[in-house]
């Protein structure tokens, strides 16, 4: 019986803290799993539940997954204080949609992270780097609470390394020798830095509501068009297979048709910042 | 499509031949309720088909409570094996083998995932409709479109006549089972009886929703959809408590929640697929606080807003039978009818 409510086995390998509050748990599976940068896994405790996170590590690796996760609820808490390596865990998935990168090809990518938000874009940022050729510009904006708060830093430098890749970083409360931008996000997105033809690209942006609410309003004030915003929106999700219904944005499912939306398709809906 | 006569008196042979299909479930009027209930063997021969659809729904025999979906016994996820018994549901009215209808799309209907558990009980299930001969103050079938008898989705549909019933086989197994009866074809004159008493019943209920039909004749999806921010209308559900008890009742909603918990020993992990509310302030509340339906009006928007937009966005039909019993059941006196109908399209200012 293709049991869909039924997880696969997955073994936990490593445990690495990013931050004090978030940390990558890397997982070894069985058989292939493929996946595109942006769909999302419902990773399952046994005997304590699901919760859905969209893997940060490369989609070409089939039977690894890395999830980033924020310490930030019941699962999410047991994930950082009771599981240990070795531990057998579950996974369903992938959902969703993932990012339309082909659509993407031959234009800028501005890619906009906050907090945690870096770890489904870390996905992307991977892919987009398999293929760098297929883009013009790239253009990584992230920002963090404080230098502490900052996840992947080991791996800034290689990322600004590749070609035609920039990284942007801001920080609401740096230490006293940063010298770089500080204020939330959307300072970052001023046209003189993003460095992105505005006309010819597309923007991914990951992050907490609030944060994802001003990027869009900002990037809008910019000159980009909601066509090309596209946004990890966050819901509360159960099924993930369009079912259970509690992830909607007007007539979207998220589990099913995003989690990543073109803003122009939502910004009718009610609630969609909310 | 063959139309049989059952005398009234052999009304005991249906009954026992349908219990040799299964486990029987019947709707029967208990004073002033009419519920669901195992057929009471002793009882048969004063039984009555009741002339309304009954107080509850048969949501519960496709789509139970509460059911299990995964094991995690030691160490490894198990599936699970069940095979669910034959069930027979008799007294169905069109609202309940419509609503049927509905959750299969969402349930057996989606190519990408079918649920295997719904599938296996759907099977297991045979559906003996009945033409409603009368009509309950809270029916509404007729503005969506709907008759207060079915043409199709039941195994076999039941229409009073005078001194019997009209049979009429909808699938393979229901014609199996007339011929088990080995009854004799109705004549035209009782067919007519039957399209007679069906069309006083439609008109009855046409008559007493005179009221909403201009509403009604408009397209709802545009209606909560271009209506969402309106303030007429949806001002009725100030009275709403938030009790979920019009989506439980509902034999369409089918908001569920995955759920699982750990066995006494500590050991063994089950997975349960819940029934939930979208009327219920955690439906659809986050880890860190966030929750885009806080409100309570947001959330009694929703409903309407799930059943007329985002369902027949991707049904194209309604997600409502018009069977009214989130009328019926509201506490906060709430008719889904007069909310649909006062909601005002705001008119928007072009150029």
């Amino acid at each position: 019986m293709d049991n869909i409510y039924y997880p696969r086995d997955a073994v936990l390998t490593d445990i690495k803290e990013e931050t004090p509050t978030i940390k990558t748990f890397c997982f070894k599976l069985d058989e292939p799993l493929f996946f595109k940068a942006g769909q999302f896994m419902q990773l399952t405790i046994p005997g304590l539940g699901e919760a859905p996170f969209t893997p940060s590590s490369h989609p070409g690796k089939l039977t690894e997954m890395e999830i980033t996760i924020l310490r930030t609820g019941r699962v999410t808490d047991a994930l950082h204080y009771e599981v240990k390596v070795g531990d057998h865990l579950g996974l369903r998935g992938p959902f969703g949609k993932g990012y339309p990168l082909d659509k993407f090809k031959g234009k800028d990518v501005l890619i906009v992270g906050g907090g945690v938000g870096l770890a489904p874009l870390r996905s992307l940022i991977y892919a987009i780097f398999d293929r760098i050729d297929d883009f013009k510009k790239i253009s990584i904006c992230y920002g963090a609470k404080t230098p502490e708060d900052q996840c992947f830093t080991d791996e800034f430098k290689e990322w600004e390394k590749k070609p035609h890749t920039s990284l942007h970083l801001t920080l609401d409360r740096p230490h006293p020798d940063w010298e770089g931008t500080v204020g939330l996000v959307p300072c970052l997105l001023e046209k003189d830095i993003i460095g992105v033809d505005i006309k010819n690209s597309y923007v991914v942006s990951c992050g907490p509501q609030i944060m994802l609410k001003f990027v869009t309003y900002k990037l809008l004030e910019v000159g980009f068009k909601p066509e090309q915003i596209y946004l990890s929106m966050n819901r509360r999700m159960s099924c993930g297979l369009g079912k259970c219904a509690r992830c909607n944005i007007g007539p979207y499912y998220l589990c099913k048709d995003g989690p990543d939306m073109c803003y122009a398709d939502i910004m009718d809906y009610p609630n969609v910042f909310e | 499509m063959n139309i049989f006569f059952l005398p009234e008196s052999k009304l005991r042979n249906l009954i026992e031949t349908l219990m040799g299909r299964g486990r029987l479930f019947w709707t029967r009027q208990k004073e002033k309720s009419i519920t669901i209930e195992e057929v009471d063997e002793e009882y048969i021969g004063d039984y009555k088909i009741p002339d309304l659809r009954s107080y509850d729904t048969f949501k519960n025999f496709i789509l139970p409570l509460r059911s299990k979906v995964a094991e995690y016994p030691d160490e490894k996820w198990e599936d699970i094996e069940e095979t669910p018994e034959k069930t027979v549901l008799f007294g169905l009215k069109a609202c309940d083998v419509i609503g049927i209808g509905l959750l299969d799309k969402v349930f057996l209907d989606d190519p990408d995932y079918i649920d295997p558990f719904y599938k296996k009980r759907r099977e297991s299930l045979i559906l003996i409709s009945s033409d409603c001969s009368s009509v309950k103050e809270s029916c509404f079938c007729d503005l969506l479109g709907n008759t207060p008898y079915v043409s199709s989705g039941f195994d076999i549909n039941i229409s009073p006549v005078s001194e019997g019933y009209l049979l009429e086989a909808g699938t393979d197994i229901g014609n199996e089972i007339l011929k088990e009866l080995s009854l004799s074809k109705a004549d035209k004159k009782l067919i007519k009886e039957r399209d007679n008493s069906r069309e006083k019943v439609a008109k009855n209920l046409k008559k007493q929703n005179t009221k909403y039909e201009k509403p009604f004749a408009k397209d709802l999806s545009d209606i909560v959809k271009e209506g969402y921010e309106s303030s007429e209308g949806w001002a009725l559900g100030s009275t709403c408590v938030s009790c979920g008890a019009c989506t439980n009742i509902c034999p369409v909603c089918y908001c569920f929640t995955l759920f699982d918990r750990v066995d006494t020993e500590g050991k063994k992990s089950k997975r349960f697929m819940v029934w939930d509310s979208c009327q219920y302030k955690g439906f659809s509340q986050m880890s860190g606080g966030m929750n885009p339906r806080f409100p309570m009006m947001e959330r009694f928007k929703n409903r309407y807003y799930h059943k007329f937009f985002r369902f027949h966005d991707r049904y194209s039909e309604y997600k409502c039978t018009g069977c009214g019993r989130c009328i019926d059941n509201c506490l906060g006196g709430i008719d889904m009818r007069e909310v649909l109908a006062n909601i005002k399209i705001l008119e928007t200012i072009s150029g």
